[in-house]
């Protein structure tokens, strides 16, 4: 219990303070648990024992809804998210989980072959969803674009296949997977770009371009750049570690994006007055829109 | 045709006293800090060429409201006569809603907040556990608007079944009524004025119109 | 939350700003009050529609803060001061009342006065009167009690409009001057902020206006709320006002001249024709001593009042004989002498003030100033008419208003001569549509300005100054800001002409007096009543004042929280508050801004909610403290006279009248003012007692909007507006200086300069600058003008201990920090929300910056009254205040004892380690 509560200036958009880590942390797990399950399946044909991978995805995706169940206001009505399949995406996430789960044991326990496609495709499924939750979520400019949806899809892709080659020590057999991982890493680096382009051209909060530019030294050089020269060497030179190595940069990469995107970069929509009024005989005038970059194709 | 409510604030006449602030802080006992309704005061122009806007904002009560569309659990909900409503029974306060609203109009309390800390027994009398952990937001005084068809009075004319903003604003600025009703009084008001309603272009077919000009009253 | 099993409505009223009284009412469950709502019962005669302003809604907080006071208290620890513990323990109301009776008995033993002449006994109220409307009939047992000193002041004089008081009651009977803003079609506002401190009602006129199309033009350094709500905001140089309006009358009377003027009313309604002499004074006729004027038809000098005669407004006239009196009744008498016409005084003098050269002053350009003369010219549509029941009068709908601060210190006469001429040469003084006083305070009766209308001296209204005569004058002070010594146009009306009087005067003087000091010397009050006033925070220079209040020798405090006033105070005493008690006050033709109504009446104010804690009704208080000083027969006297109350309480055809033998309830008291105020208000036909009223609220009866002008009353007694020419204030101001003078003194002298029949204009922002200089700084350290605003959330409403209007009022920018010129700041390395400090030459006050573009560059302002160190819950959050840095002068004080809240100042953003 507080006497005084800070008055934050609401004008101007401002960074959302409902999801913290904890929310973010449901888009970093389930995101790279969804991605590992469907590069697990794309890993099958290989013939390594998938057990592993998929009891991780599993455990990743449980450990994402487990965040967002620690973080909601009601815990105990958590049954009621199911409520909404005609247009929540959050109610579609949540309806995914036990088949993704039920397929994931079948894979796991009777390591069959059409389980694991099955619980691939759902895990990818899962990801879209989590990029369709953001997409929906209008009042957060950063979240509402197609381009966003598509950067979760290429992130969770990218974690998966990376925590597949951290595994390349273990399983050497898993090196070849580090040119698909080096394929993802420049697909999700085009989608970045893209995305960051979008934002720019159709307009968006000054804290959200700040923070995302703030962010892509970072993410471009490390998770990408590095990553892919690291992985390519390894797996030119088959040295596992090498492609470890960038692996792990790429899943690094890819969970301080998703941090990024939803604890800094997720400004809202702020306000907008699109003339000022006439006051007596003084004329309307031109409006404002306080914290906001306009973009060009507006 | 169903009744659409919704609110005209005209912003020539607004002065960013807060009343409105205030008086749904004092009919809806909302803790310090949650506000559902506030007046923004918005400056524009470059010295000595410089104005100030006043625009009240809350809740929009949209047509196609974002925040239903993405709550899991039904708890946010649209009634036929446009309101847009939460069930704190079920609502599990996941705040998708707060992120999918672009008019900051929803707030998630998790713990109980007092104005001086303790308890007054004023806060005490209407403290409700039940809107702890959920969304609250603007609701447009709903429970005025259903005594209304049992009194067979007209929200936005009769003071007892309008809402508590509308009632107390001092400028006359806030009116409220039933926009399908091509009669009432809000939709001869907007008819007489020029108005525009707040980020339009997001599809959203909010039922708050801002006036900026136009005709006289 | 468990649906409450009984819900009760009490109607009842807000007067916690000098806007009041609004209507509301209060939502009861069981037994606790939990919401403030519009009283529409009230909607037809309220201007405002049952409406009241946000500061209602914080009452339900002010009932249930926990930090009231909610037992009688008394000091324990002997020593006085800021870093002193008061130590208060509770006490009962007995053990209180005894204690006061004992030091107040003592007093009258001793006599009430003491050997400097000064009463004993000395009260102070806050703002603008409006504790008396929650004192209930403690004005009666002051009353009772016999000389009291008032003049120990929270602000007065300079929060408020002071210099409007005084010279608007002196030209035409308005205490408070305001835009007939239903009427009215273009307004200067040369820093007015009417839509902050006018209360609901003007709020709601002003917003009509607006949709109607009128326009208002807001005169001021910085873009406050009125300036947002207005056509066009004019960013003038502080304290530039006169020039300003010098300027728009050089414009009128100089370009545009006489036959664009309204020649009928300024040749009937004003002294305009009267003829002033070579020495400056009127030429009067020498056998009956009357001022004259230049008849045209018979081409000679004749009396004011000639009949028949067709004066001329404009011109030069040679007068064959006449008479001059100057001060202390000086003849002079003239033959063949040319006697100028007081209109032709006035355009050979402004002819000076030419837009180009205010431009030069004000930082205005001269074209917007010629434009706004014309569109103000143009407005007052002069030959229009109007019909208001039944009669015609002229329709002038054009206003000057003047906000705080344009209206206090030096350069507010200028400034309210200026609005005022600007006013006459339209005829739109008092005249539909233009500009209007309210009430009057300083004349009676006070509840009707019109009946203080009756003829006095050279055909104007009569006056009643402080006499300036050898021999009537006050040469030894009777109260401590020496108002009847020092301020002729203040008067002698009780208490309002005290608390008009020179405040600070009170506070300079018991610190220390000036060299060529002749009077007693002051001394402090032995007993102190203090309620609803914080001087410790509303006054300048407050962190020396609290070290002043700490030096009286006894102060009781009617206490709702511990302030940084009372934190002196040797005893608390807990009222019962706003929705705790009852009293009946009038309402409509009041005394506020907007205090002209379609209706006049009473409005009652009822407890709602039981007292919290031992918190009583200040009725019951107020009679127990009679009973004990054995003042109990005196005191119901004055309630039977009707103070305290609305009415006397008998009168003719009713008596109500309470036994002054008897200790009367409060209930019964209130029961017979109720009885009395219906009785009157319907002329005998309707009674209501107590019970009516809790159930009603309200009694109010229809009144002419004939009543809003005072013109048509003067002309029905052949008077004139003392317009534009000042031979009084000019002679009775040296008069007192002569009074002065004999006594050897001459600390006064720069004051007795604003004596003069036409204002010049005298660098007045330069006085701030030099006062600084004196002091030892230097202007160049100091770059910043600093003021100060109000807001609605917290204007005079004491209220600053309440969180929710803390809450509400963070929604306007700026509210709480210091607002900056963004560009300005950005020179100084300051960003939004920077901790930043603002220093004056003595002292330093610390805030967060708010930036933004609608102030001047060389222009600071930091809103409200703030910088507690002892009111619970505001003094933990860090608000700088001008109040505490502005010094207290006599240097900067002005001829009616009034300052204006400016000072310069330097600003710095404060690193985190200097912070600390």
């Amino acid at each position: 219990m507080r006497a005084q509560r800070e008055i934050v200036d609401r004008v101007p958009p401002r960074r959302q303070m409902d999801w913290d880590i904890r929310g973010a942390l449901n888009f970093i797990f389930g995101g790279a648990g969804g991605g590992l399950l469907a590069a697990t399946a794309c890993a099958q044909p290989l013939g390594v024992d998938l057990r592993a991978p998929v009891a991780l995805g599993l455990a990743l995706v449980g450990a994402g809804l487990f965040s967002v169940w620690l973080k909601i206001g009601r815990p105990w009505r958590a049954l009621w998210v199911f409520r909404r399949p005609s247009t929540s995406w959050m109610t579609r996430e949540a309806l995914l989980a036990p088949p993704i789960f039920l397929s994931g044991a079948l894979a796991f326990f009777w390591q069959s072959a059409p389980a694991l496609y099955v619980a691939g495709l759902l895990g990818l499924a899962f990801v879209y969803a989590q990029g369709r939750i953001l997409k929906a979520n209008i009042g957060i400019p950063a979240w509402r674009r197609w381009s966003c949806v598509a950067l979760i899809v290429a992130t969770g892709l990218t974690e998966g296949f990376g925590i597949l080659c951290l595994a390349a020590p273990v399983w050497p057999s898993l090196l070849s997977l580090a040119y698909p991982l080096a394929a993802l890493v420049a697909v999700r680096f085009l989608v970045w770009r893209y995305y960051r382009g979008d934002l720019r051209r159709t307009g968006a909060p000054d804290g959200t371009l700040r923070s995302l530019d703030e962010f892509e030294f970072r993410f471009v050089l490390i998770g990408h750049a590095s990553a892919a020269v690291l992985a390519i060497a390894g797996a030119y030179a088959s040295l596992p570690a090498l492609v470890a190595a960038g692996a792990g940069l790429a899943v690094l990469a890819g969970a301080l994006f998703k941090y990024t995107l939803v604890c800094r970069a997720a400004f809202t929509q702020g306000f907008a007055l699109p003339r000022t009024p006439s006051r007596g005989r003084g004329a309307p005038g031109v409006g404002v829109q306080p914290g906001w970059r306009q973009g060009q194709g507006r | 045709m169903n009744k659409r409510y919704a609110m005209a604030i005209d912003l020539r006449r607004c002065v960013g006293c807060q009343t409105c602030t205030a008086a749904c802080k004092s009919a809806n006992a909302t803790p310090p800090g949650v506000q559902w309704r506030r007046v923004l005061d918005l400056e524009t122009g470059e010295f000595p060429d410089v104005r100030r806007t006043f625009m009240p904002v809350a809740c929009m009560h949209c047509a196609n409201p974002p925040c239903m569309h993405v709550c899991p659990t039904t708890a946010t909900k649209q009634r036929e006569d446009g309101l847009v409503t939460i069930d704190y029974d079920i609502c599990i306060g996941c705040a998708n809603c707060v992120m999918a609203c672009p008019y900051d109009a929803r707030s998630i309390e998790h713990l109980p907040h007092y104005a001086y800390g303790e308890p007054m027994k004023s806060e005490t009398a209407r403290f409700d556990a039940g809107r702890l952990g959920v969304a609250t937001k603007c609701t447009f005084c709903k429970e005025r608007i259903d005594q209304a068809a049992i009194t067979g009075q007209i929200p936005g004319v009769d003071p007892e079944v309008t809402p508590a903003c509308v009632n107390s604003c001092i400028s006359g600025a806030m009116h409220f009524g039933d926009v399908n009703d091509a009669n009432s009084n809000i939709s001869r008001l907007l008819a007489d004025t020029e108005s525009f309603r707040m980020h339009e272009e997001l599809g959203t077919d909010p039922s708050v119109y801002y006036i900026w000009d136009g005709g006289d009253q | 939350m468990n649906a409450p099993r009984d819900v009760q409505r009490f109607s009842s009223f807000c007067y916690n700003c000098v806007s009041g009284p609004d209507f509301l009412k209060i939502k009861v469950e069981d037994g606790v009050a939990t919401e403030i709502e519009p009283n529409f019962d009230a909607e037809r005669v309220h201007p405002a529609r049952g409406r009241p302003c946000v500061k209602a809604y914080g009452l339900v907080q002010k009932t249930y803060n926990p930090n009231r006071i909610l037992t009688p208290m008394k000091r324990t620890n002997p020593k006085k001061g800021r870093n002193e513990d008061p130590g208060f323990t509770p006490i009962s109301w007995d053990e209180a009342f005894d204690i006061i009776a004992a030091r107040l008995n003592a007093i009258r033993a001793k006599g009430l006065v003491d050997d400097a002449g000064l009463p004993r006994l000395a009260v102070s109220f806050g703002h603008g009167g409006t504790p008396a409307n929650y004192m209930g009939t403690f004005p009666a047992f002051l009353a009772a009690w016999g000389a009291v000193d008032y003049s120990f002041g929270s602000g007065q004089g300079v929060k408020c409009t002071h210099s409007e008081h005084l010279y608007g009651e002196f030209w035409h009977r308005a205490f408070t001057v305001s835009a007939d803003t239903p009427n009215c079609r273009y307004v200067i506002s040369c820093g007015a902020n009417v839509e902050v401190t006018g209360g609901p009602t003007a709020v709601i006129r002003h917003s009509d206006a607006r949709v109607r199309g009128y326009k208002r033009v807001h005169v001021e350094p910085h873009l406050t709320i009125t300036g947002a709500c207005s056509a066009e905001w004019v960013p003038i140089r502080p304290k530039t006002d006169p020039a300003f309006l010098f300027a728009l009358i050089n414009v009128l009377v100089c370009e545009h001249g006489l036959d664009r003027l309204d020649v009928p009313f300024l040749r009937d309604r004003t002294a305009s024709p009267y003829l002033v002499g070579p020495d400056g004074l009127y030429l009067r006729d020498p056998d009956s001593g009357k001022p004259l004027m230049w008849d045209v038809a018979t081409s000679r000098a004749v009396a004011y009042d000639a009949q028949g005669a067709v004066p001329a407004v404009e011109g030069r006239h040679r007068v064959a004989r006449a008479l001059t009196v100057g001060a202390d009744a000086a003849r002079a008498e003239h033959n063949d002498v040319e006697g100028v016409t007081a209109y032709q005084a006035l355009v050979d003098h402004i002819a000076r003030y030419t837009p180009e050269w205010a431009e030069t002053i004000c930082d205005v350009p001269a074209a917007t100033i010629r434009r706004i003369a014309g569109e103000y010219l143009e407005a007052a549509s002069i030959g229009e008419t109007i019909e208001i029941d039944g009669e015609i009068l002229p329709l002038r709908p054009v206003a000057v208003t003047l906000g705080k601060s344009v209206n206090n210190g030096w350069g507010a006469y200028e400034c309210c001569w200026a609005r005022t001429v600007l006013a006459s040469l339209v005829g739109a003084l008092e005249n539909p549509g233009g500009t209007l006083g309210t009430t009057v305070r300083i004349n009676r009766p006070q509840d009707n300005r019109h009946l203080s209308v009756k003829p006095g001296e050279d055909g104007f209204m009569v006056q009643h100054f402080n006499p300036t005569g050898q021999n009537s004058w006050e040469s030894e002070p009777t109260t401590r800001n020496i108002h009847r010594t020092l301020v002729p146009i203040v008067g002698r009306n009780g208490g309002w002409s005290q608390a008009l009087g020179p405040t600070q005067l009170a506070w300079l003087f018991t610190e220390g007096v000036p060299d060529d000091w002749s009077f007693p010397k002051p001394t402090y009050p032995e007993f102190w009543f203090v309620y609803r006033s914080n001087p410790a925070i509303s006054f300048w220079q407050t962190r020396l004042l609290a070290e002043s209040i700490a030096k009286f020798p006894f102060m009781a405090a009617f206490a709702y929280t511990v302030d940084e006033t009372n934190y002196m105070a040797d005893l608390l005493l807990p009222e019962a508050t706003d929705l705790e008690s009852t009293q009946l006050i009038r309402m409509g033709q009041t005394k506020y801004m907007e205090h002209f109504w379609d209706y006049i009446g009473v409005v009652l104010r009822q407890k709602a909610v039981e007292p919290q804690g031992d918190a009583r009704d200040f009725t019951w208080i107020a009679t127990q403290i009679a009973k004990r000083t054995d003042l109990l027969p005196q005191y119901v006297q004055q309630l039977n006279r009707g103070i305290s109350g609305v009415s006397p309480l008998k009168g003719e055809g009713y008596d109500f009248s309470l036994d002054p033998a008897t200790e009367p309830e409060p209930e019964h008291i209130w029961d017979a003012v109720c009885r009395a105020a219906t009785t009157t208000l319907s002329e005998g036909k309707e009674c209501h007692g107590l019970d009516w009223f809790k159930e009603h609220g309200f009694y109010a009866t229809p009144a002419s909007r004939l009543e809003w002008y005072l013109t048509p009353t003067l002309a029905r007694q052949g008077l004139r507006y003392e317009l534009p020419y000042q031979e009084r204030l000019m002679r009775v101001g040296q008069e007192l200086g002569n009074r002065l003078h004999e006594k050897g003194m001459h600390w006064w002298d720069d004051q007795l300069t604003e004596y003069v029949a036409l204002p010049d204009w005298h660098d007045v922002p330069g006085r701030w600058e030099r006062a600084l200089v004196n002091a030892g700084g230097r202007p160049e350290d100091f770059p910043f003008w600093l003021l100060t605003t109000k807001s609605m959330q917290y204007h005079s409403g004491g209220n600053a201990g309440i969180a929710l209007m803390n809450e509400v009022s963070e929604n306007l920018h700026g509210h709480t920090g210091v607002m900056l010129n963004a560009d300005a700041a950005a020179k100084l390395g300051i960003r939004e929300g920077d901790r930043v400090e603002v220093r004056s030459h003595i002292g330093a006050t610390f805030g967060k910056a708010a930036l933004m573009k609608g102030i001047r560059p060389d222009t600071i302002v930091i809103l409200g009254q703030f910088d507690h160190w002892a009111t619970p819950y505001i003094k933990d959050t860090e608000r700088a205040s001008l109040n505490t840095i502005a010094p207290m002068s006599i240097e900067l004080t002005d001829a009616t004892g009034s300052g204006a809240d400016i000072v310069r100042v330097a600003v710095r953003r404060m690193d985190k380690a200097v912070a600390a």
